[in-house]
């Protein structure tokens, strides 16, 4: 098993170096071959390892890394069933994207460079996933933060693109630094990093300590998961190749925070205030993306806000102390998310580098192959019913309903007003794209994309509307989710609802869904909706001006205090105290050239001097004495 | 105060009014024959400070055969008396008194400060055959470089002063 | 008892910084020579005070060489004097600034 998990992590890692010190000598195929290849053995070690785990726990311990005085770190794993899970999802899902780009980047020049980045980024989260200690946790959270910005800021020769790269690994920052915290805080509360130990040791932990380490995990998992405040970052970073944002925007990385939240439950729990935090920052992010989503044009940006909304249920599920709730959303979520973003990658391409939806249109008729996957992939993300994301945010729903006090209600209607409103901009955007329009497309317009691109989707296509059956409330093979996660400390497995509760929200929130996609399909019918509020589209189109509003509090200062220093301080000061001292000798020496007349009556007067200055020194000499 | 101080004094007198005399003439010639007068006093001087036989080397060698050589080459180079041009003579003058009136200043301290301030000089005379015993008894290495070194004064002055085409060859 | 010491040393100091002064303000090259022999010269009276001070007899010794090197060197000097006389035309010093800068 050992040898299985140490395969698991080293294929990507060494395709990543190969790709990186080959550096475009190699030809392209085999540079893409090599690194979707590497993925795959990464993928057949995740379901070797699954198999063989059964229910069990395993800790697997590698290498001893750090070892100083009293502190100790090494290379560890944690697999059990959630870790299994996670892995499976992983790297089955980078193994798709690998072979989607593969096409993707076909006409690009830098291609050695983007499959090292993509394999080394595999590597980091799958690091994340099986680490058992936190602070192998960390690298795998940096090495994740950095393969963002290098795949972000890929194309660095557009200073737009390479200042988003530069915005998302700033913000995560802001984060990591929280969880920087949180390491040395559970180092000085408990004296190990080791999760398992931590999980045993959980006696002694005051209130207040876990209250603290429950929010820095908090702060830690915002910056990662683009939790507000966090958000900025994810709208920019759709500056980056399309799937890019498929593994890291949708499956991966964002959900990496929610992930560390899954793995220290035990830890969170512990204190109600924590959860409840969590809870909020999960509802009020959810709301927030939805509506943002609802005013933009660019189809990576409708799907950008559409993730920061998802990973906020994820994030709510677990402040509602249900993870079983959050990781089923995570899987759903996972395969159809970075789904719609490889359609959109397809459309993208198919329409010369198009963004905008409402320069679309007529895509049905034109592109036949990619309709279909776009059209499973948004009612997996609108929570149909019965089919892929309905079960997952159904559950959701009733766990934070659930929850204890008032103010999970309030939470709960807040995911509910947002789970109602993700329909709305999700088909906003598919009609926009896809309908029957006089200003849509024609068919001289579209550029030939290789077909492979929308068969690879299938697969994706198919798990994720009948995503469902991992979990369903209902039939033989009820809860197999939950029940497979019941070894989680914290898992509850069955929502301790009273009856009929469950039954009734499902039906009810069903319904409301239905009504609103035929809402949508009326408002959207051609030739467009009939009304127009410029104030209220310019202020969801601005992700409710949370970017304007960072940068005039923080970047506009920041920059004045750096223009200070650089040119009054440094350029004025410095540098001219330099220029100074040298002109200073400059017009020495030149003033000493006088001297050097070429005329004897000159030496002779100055040996003169010399005599003088001579015997002065002898007299100050013997009369000081 | 002796007579033989009083005479020191005029000594003294007659030097310094010769030699600020000589330096200051425009006139090589007229300048030489002060410097020549100089010597004569010096020579007398050492006289009274107790070296006769170096009195008489100063009378024949220094004002006798140094002062006449450079009369002749006055003579032969036809040296002209330097023009009177107004703002000049200031403008080479004045750093020269500047300095010099500094150093006499600080030589002024370092004698008043020194030892032996007020040590006065008795009267003796060093007879000559004493000299001549003791300077060839303790110094006859030095006597015989000295005579080399007016060797090769000799062989260069000579060299350097041949007319003819020893002009282009240097 | 002739005088004291130090009034001799202060004669011959004077007797030195007119030579100097002569070597210093003058530009007629026999006249820089002039000055350097009048300097050389007031050495010689320090050297010759200063053997009667301490009634020894190298101070006196040391004038004779004094002589003889001033001969050697006035010989030589003007020598060259004369050498460059004929190159040039001038004894003015001021004319020979060949090597300014």
């Amino acid at each position: 098993m050992d040898i299985i998990l140490l395969l698991m992590l080293l294929f990507p890692l060494a395709g990543a170096v190969l790709n990186a010190v080959s550096a475009g000598r190699l030809p392209r195929r085999l540079s893409g071959n090599v690194a979707s290849m590497a993925v795959l053995g990464s993928l057949i070690m995740a379901i070797a390892g699954f198999i063989l785990l059964g229910e069990r726990t395993l800790v697997v311990s590698l290498v001893d890394w750090v070892s100083v005085e009293n502190f100790s770190a090494s290379f560890a794993f944690l697999y059990n069933p959630l870790a299994a899970i996670m892995a499976l999802m992983v790297t089955f899902v980078s193994f798709l994207i690998h072979l989607y780009s593969v096409s993707f980047m076909r006409e690009d020049k830098d291609y050695c460079r983007y499959f090292a980045y993509l394999n080394l980024f595999v590597f980091s989260m799958l690091v994340i996933t099986l680490a058992d200690n936190l602070l192998f946790f960390y690298l795998g959270w940096e090495g994740v933060g950095f393969c963002s910005y290098a795949l972000i800021g890929f194309w660095y020769q557009d200073p737009e693109k390479a200042a988003a790269g530069r915005k998302a690994f700033v913000v995560t920052r802001i984060g990591d630094v929280a969880f920087g915290i949180a390491i040395a805080l559970s180092f000085f509360l408990f004296g190990s990093l080791s999760l398992t130990y931590i999980y045993g040791h959980l006696g002694g932990l005051t209130q207040v300590s876990a209250t603290v380490l429950g929010l820095l995990l908090l702060w830690g998992a915002m910056g990662k998961s683009a939790q507000l405040p966090l958000t900025v970052w994810l709208p920019d970073a759709m500056a980056g190749p399309t799937p890019v944002s498929a593994l890291i925007h949708a499956a991966t990385m964002v959900t990496a925070g929610a992930y560390l939240l899954i793995r220290l439950f035990p830890v969170v729990r512990l204190s109600p205030l924590a959860l409840a935090a969590i809870a909020g920052v999960g509802a009020l992010t959810t709301m927030y993306g939805s509506l943002s989503a609802l005013g933009q044009r660019d189809i990576k940006k409708v799907l950008a806000y559409s993730t920061i909304s998802q990973v906020g249920y994820m994030v709510l599920a677990v402040g509602a102390a249900d993870i079983i709730g959050s990781m089923f959303h995570l899987l759903s979520h996972a395969l159809f998310k970075s789904l719609l973003f490889m359609c959109a990658g397809y459309v993208i391409q198919a329409l010369d580098d198009e963004h905008d939806i409402f320069r679309m249109g007529n895509l049905r008729r034109l592109l036949p192959h990619i309709y279909w996957p776009f059209l499973i992939g948004a009612l997996c993300l609108s929570a149909f019913p019965m089919i892929g994301g309905f079960f997952s945010k159904d559950r959701i729903l009733l766990a934070t309903f659930l929850g204890p006090g008032i103010i999970y209600k309030v939470f709960w209607a807040m995911a509910l007003l947002a789970a109602f409103l993700t329909p709305l901009y999700t088909f906003r955007m598919f009609f926009a794209v896809f309908q029957e329009r006089p200003g849509g497309r024609s068919a001289e317009e579209i550029k030939p994309v290789p077909p492979f691109m929308a068969y690879i989707l299938w697969p994706l296509a198919i798990l994720a509307f009948c995503d469902g059956l991992l979990n369903l409330p209902f039939g033989p093979g009820k809860d197999w989710l939950a029940r497979y996660f019941s070894v989680l400390a914290g898992a509850v497995v069955a929502l301790p609802a009273p009856p009929g509760y469950e039954l009734s929200m499902s039906v009810g929130s069903g319904a409301v869904i239905l009504a609103v996609l035929l809402f949508t399909y009326v408002l959207y019918r051609p030739p467009g909706p009939k009304f127009s509020a410029p104030r209220l589209e310019a202020f969801l189109f601005e992700g409710l001006y949370l970017d304007k509003l960072y940068y005039s509090v923080f970047v506009v200062p920041y920059e004045r205090l750096a223009r200070f220093w650089w040119q009054t301080v440094d350029e004025g000061g410095i540098d001219r105290g330099l220029d100074g001292t040298a002109q200073l000798f400059a017009m020495l020496s030149r003033g000493l050239g006088y001297w050097a007349t070429g005329r004897l009556s000159t030496y002779v007067k100055m040996l003169l001097v010399g005599l003088t200055v001579f015997f002065s020194a002898l007299a100050v000499r013997w009369y000081l004495w | 105060m002796t007579i033989f101080g009083i005479i020191f004094y005029v000594l003294a007198a007659i030097i310094l009014i010769a030699t600020v005399l000589s330096i200051t003439r425009r006139t090589v010639m007229h300048a030489i024959i002060y410097v020549v007068i100089s010597f004569f006093a010096m020579a007398v001087l050492f006289y009274l400070l107790g070296a006769p036989f170096l009195a008489l080397l100063e009378v024949i060698i220094y004002a006798g055969a140094i002062m006449v050589l450079f009369i002749f080459i006055v003579m032969m180079l036809r040296v002209e008396a330097t023009p009177f041009v107004p703002g000049q003579w200031l403008r080479q003058w004045f750093p020269a008194v500047v300095l010099s009136l500094i150093s006499l200043f600080i030589m002024g301290i370092l004698i008043w400060q020194g030892p032996g301030r007020d040590a006065t000089l008795p009267l003796a005379m060093a007879a000559p055959r004493a000299l001549g015993q003791f300077l060839l008894q303790h110094y006859w290495l030095a006597v015989e470089i000295a005579s080399l070194l007016l060797f090769v004064a000799l062989v260069g002055a000579y060299y350097l002063g041949h007319k003819g085409d020893s002009g282009e060859k240097s | 008892m002739i005088v004291p010491y130090s009034h001799v040393l202060i004669l011959a100091s004077i007797i030195f910084i007119l030579g100097a002064a002569c070597a210093v303000a003058r530009r007629n090259l026999i006249m820089i020579l002039v000055g350097v022999e009048i300097m050389l010269n007031a050495a010689a009276l320090v050297f010759i005070s200063a053997s009667l001070f301490w009634q020894k007899l190298p101070g006196q010794a040391f004038v004779i060489f004094l002589f003889a090197v001033a001969a050697a060197e006035v010989a030589t000097g003007l020598a060259l004097i004369v050498h460059i006389q004929r190159r040039t035309g001038s004894v003015i010093s001021d004319d020979y600034n060949h090597m300014k800068g």
